[in-house]
């Protein structure tokens, strides 16, 4: 098609003189605004890249003239806020935890941080007001597996329970029916026993044989009257409150096979204040001793 | 039979697809190499299935057209 | 010179062009279906956010299973379709040319991208990923998406080599754009190592923050040039069409097509501020992104200012609302990624829900808008119709979905600027205010309401797929007349196979 320039009546501009399909263009020069606009924008380009870091050489980079740096403003924030932190946690640092229970200042600084550590790193398996699930003892309670005194709290968060580390608290329950140490037999008996110590009687179930299965073999750590034994991190089997459940099946399950959870050793995430301060967060959740 | 150049290479070349498809699946080590070589096999089948259909559709069709123009002239006549 | 209201009714009487408009057919019913699917699964995603137990516990309606199948079904099926059947329209019409290579060449487009699409949808329910985001699909995959894409981009570059009018039109200069950029980024962000070739799992052959870098080279190039410019090519031709008025400016198309082109490649890293990618790198995609801005405008300003002349379209023509409230959103949404790409801004932005509004605002405000104005001219013209079936029910559409975006958005900025200031708000003894799963919690009302301004979306696209069907089939708008030249075809060949 031969260029033909027209004119259109509505802007009073010439066509480019092109056509496709009926399609034709006007010459509008360049908005103004637009292009002053465009222009600004290229200069605070190049203001921007003078000031910040911006070029790449072969080895290095222009580094900016502000000599900014993310890795360097990301130091600065964490020391000034290691800083602001550490007016009152250094104190509870060096301070053994029963008195920093009993300074009201210091007090409320480690509940603060104790509360938001617990959310960001317990929460998820002891549940967001430590009420616990399967498996995951409830913090919010007064029933301790290793104590509930201050320091048992501190040290049990430390080093872990069977966390592979040399401290770590360590509790072994045979495996009662895979090493075959007890007879099927027995192992229904002392499960009969077990739920009338939960104070859920199987109807109909003969306990005696049980009572003697549990004084041989269960007793020696978790009570002759099954109120538990701290030391060995042996739960109370005469007790509403139950790590894995409160079914019979269970019961046969943990006696034949038993699980045995880990908790991770925290001293090396979180620094010995901070320790404390979960330690003191969970003793005020209600059960603290 | 004229077949149109663009046609008969698509034709070639999917009929490949389809047997490097073929060649997938059978070596196939997990479920989705084996569901994506069937699958492509599958894809090539059918696409060539419907290049001959138009191809004899169209063969049809001018045949058609041509009949009834010839019937038209001769209408015109009478 | 004439002078006289110019508009493309008034041209000179010319040999009619055979066209392929059969693929245009194709493709035009696939955007419409692949987009139901797409709001569809959207919804669903967005349900699932809000509540988790939607995911059911089987591994494929699972969240990280099904987000893929969205994005992908978005930008790729519906946004892909769209592209291709309206790439295919443009450039014959405007080139006055029939689709270069034949129809079996134009028909392996056709299906050999649908194939793709279902292939890498199911994979994605299957489990597997290559975990490059909007390039998830497998290796094999990506090598036969590169044999379908290498002859789309023959038969539109050889039906440009074919035109009658000397100059190429500027939609075909975006359209081209598009394709060949989007050639480069596939090939290039998909690098990897199968494990063998009878598996469908690799390694990329790139790594940590490279990875990264590339990986949001491309992810931003997908939006830029799949995403805008392709669509840019959409609008440049359906909105001078609709209105019936020259394009605003000639030399502003130029100047902003290729300021567009050149600054949208640099502007990845601003994907990756505060990460582990280099300071220089994080600078050159936030100025470039910044510079970004006008260029982008210019795309807005030639669409808003054609209307010049022609606004009380607007009144009647409700299809050409949807095209010219596209342009909108453009302009809006290009203004807010140039502010979330400055440092400080991303700072509070990053990884937050004010991100994903701000897609939605570009891909429902612009993409899908632009599409469906499209899709609304064209069909009555595809299959030979008076008109479409019923303009109110376009209006219905109009309303419900943009009442649908602005729930969508504004939901999302709360949240997401709610999520930012949440995370670094600290007390007076510098501990954390608020923990992660707090601020999750906090979300909840946003993506309820995130959830049904999807819904209205979805809504205004099945009232769409209603009217289109009724528009082919309904005896309302039979036509006896033949339309403008090249929109019908030969009533021997209609008969084939289409």
């Amino acid at each position: 098609m031969p260029t033909k320039i027209e004119k259109d009546s509505v802007t009073g501009r010439e066509t480019t003189g092109h056509e496709w399909d009926g399609l034709r263009e006007l010459n509008t020069p360049l908005p103004k605004w637009w292009l002053y606009t465009l222009y600004a924008s290229i200069v605070f380009a190049i203001v921007y890249s003078v000031l910040y870091p911006s070029v790449p050489g072969i080895t290095g980079y222009f580094h900016g003239v502000l000599g900014y740096s993310t890795r360097t403003q990301v130091a600065a924030d964490v020391r000034a806020m290691a800083a602001q932190r550490g007016v009152s946690m250094d104190k509870i640092k060096d301070m053994p935890i029963e008195q920093v229970r009993e300074n009201p200042q210091l007090l409320a600084v480690a509940l603060t941080a104790g509360r938001i550590t617990f959310a960001e790193n317990c929460q998820a398996c002891h549940g967001a007001g430590g009420e616990g699930r399967p498996a995951y003892p409830v913090l919010a309670d007064d029933v301790w597996l290793w104590g509930g005194k201050l320091a048992d709290i501190q040290q049990t968060i430390t080093y872990g329970i069977r966390s592979g580390h040399p401290d770590a608290r360590v509790s072994q329950m045979p495996r009662f029916g895979a090493d075959a140490i007890l007879q099927p037999a027995q192992i229904q008996q002392v499960a009969d026993y077990v739920m009338a110590l939960y104070g859920k009687p199987v109807a109909g179930a003969d306990t005696a044989a049980g009572a003697t299965v549990f004084a041989e073999n269960c007793a020696a750590c978790h009570g002759d009257k099954g109120q538990g034994n701290r030391e060995f991190g042996a739960p109370a089997l005469a007790s509403q409150v139950h790590l894995y459940g409160d079914t019979r099946a269970v019961v046969v399950a943990q006696i034949t096979n038993p699980r045995q959870g880990v908790m991770p050793n925290w001293n090396v995430r979180l620094d010995p204040a901070t320790i404390k301060s979960v330690a003191l967060y969970v003793h005020s959740l209600g059960g603290g001793e | 039979m004229d077949i149109e150049v663009g046609d008969l290479v698509v034709g070639l070349l999917v009929a490949v697809l389809g047997l490097i498809g073929l060649v997938l699946a059978s070596g196939a080590l997990d479920d989705e190499m084996y569901l994506f070589g069937l699958s492509l096999a599958g894809f090539a089948a059918l696409f060539e299935l419907g290049l001959i259909r138009r191809h004899f559709d169209r063969r049809e069709a001018v045949r058609v057209h041509a009949a009834a123009e010839r019937a038209g002239e001769a209408g015109a006549h009478v | 010179m004439s002078d006289a209201a110019l508009h493309p009714g008034a041209m000179a009487v010319r040999a009619p062009v055979d066209y392929n408009m059969a693929v245009v057919r194709k493709f035009t019913i696939a955007a419409m279906f692949w987009g139901v699917v797409a709001f569809l699964v959207g919804v669903y995603l967005a349900a699932e956010l809000s509540w988790p137990a939607l995911n059911l516990g089987y591994s494929f309606t699972n969240f990280g299973r099904l987000r893929p199948v969205h994005t992908s079904a978005a930008i790729f099926a519906f946004g892909g379709s769209a592209l291709f059947g309206t790439s295919f329209y443009v450039v014959q019409r405007t080139c006055r040319a029939r689709l270069w290579g034949g129809e079996a060449l134009a028909d392996f487009v056709f299906w050999g991208y649908q194939f793709f699409i279902v292939m890498a949808a199911l994979s994605y329910v299957m489990g597997f990923s290559q975990s490059q985001e909007y390039a998830e699909p497998e290796w094999h995959l990506d090598v036969f998406l590169t044999l379908v894409w290498v002859a789309y981009a023959a038969i539109f570059l050889g039906t440009l080599l074919k035109r009658e009018e000397s100059h190429i039109y500027v939609a075909n200069w975006f359209y081209l754009a598009f394709i060949l950029t989007i050639a480069v980024l596939h090939i290039v962000n998909n690098m990897a190592v199968p494990v063998s070739i009878y598996m469908a799992k690799s390694y990329s052959v790139y790594s940590g923050v490279q990875n990264a870098l590339i990986q949001w080279w491309y992810g931003h190039n997908a939006v830029g040039f799949f995403l805008t410019a392709g669509f840019l090519g959409m609008m440049y031709y359906f909105i001078p069409k609709q209105a019936n008025r020259p394009v605003y400016s000639y030399r502003l198309s130029v100047v902003h097509f290729w300021a567009l082109s050149f600054t949208y490649i640099w502007a990845g890293p601003h994907h990756l501020h505060y990460t582990s990618l280099p300071d220089w790198t994080q600078t050159l995609g936030m100025v470039f992104s910044v510079i970004l801005w006008m260029p982008s405008w210019g795309g807005m300003i030639n669409g808003l200012m054609t209307l010049s002349g022609a606004w009380d379209k607007l009144r009647t023509d409700p299809a050409l609302r949807f095209s010219v409230t596209a342009v909108g959103f453009y302009g809006m949404s290009t203004f807010e990624g140039p502010m979330m790409s400055i440092r400080d801004v991303n700072a509070l932005s990053h990884y937050t829900d004010w991100t994903i509004g701000h897609v939605h605002s570009g891909a429902l405000g612009w993409v899908a808008f632009i599409s469906f104005g499209a899709i609304y001219y064209m069909v009555p013209l595809l299959w030979n119709r008076s008109g479409l079936y019923s303009t109110k029910l376009v209006a219905w559409h109009y309303w419900i979905a943009t009442l649908g975006i602005v729930f969508y958005i504004t939901a999302m900025w709360v949240a997401g600027i709610m999520q930012g200031l949440m995370w670094r708000a600290y007390d007076q003894f510098g501990f954390l205010q608020y923990s992660f799963v707090e601020s999750v919690s906090a979300m909840h009302p946003y993506y309820v309401i995130r959830m049904l301004g999807g819904v209205m979306f979805l809504t205004g696209a099945l009232i769409m797929v209603f009217n289109l069907v009724m528009t082919v089939r309904s005896p309302s708008t039979d036509t006896k007349a033949a339309r403008d030249d090249g929109a019908a075809l030969p009533a021997g060949l209609a008969v084939a196979g289409e």
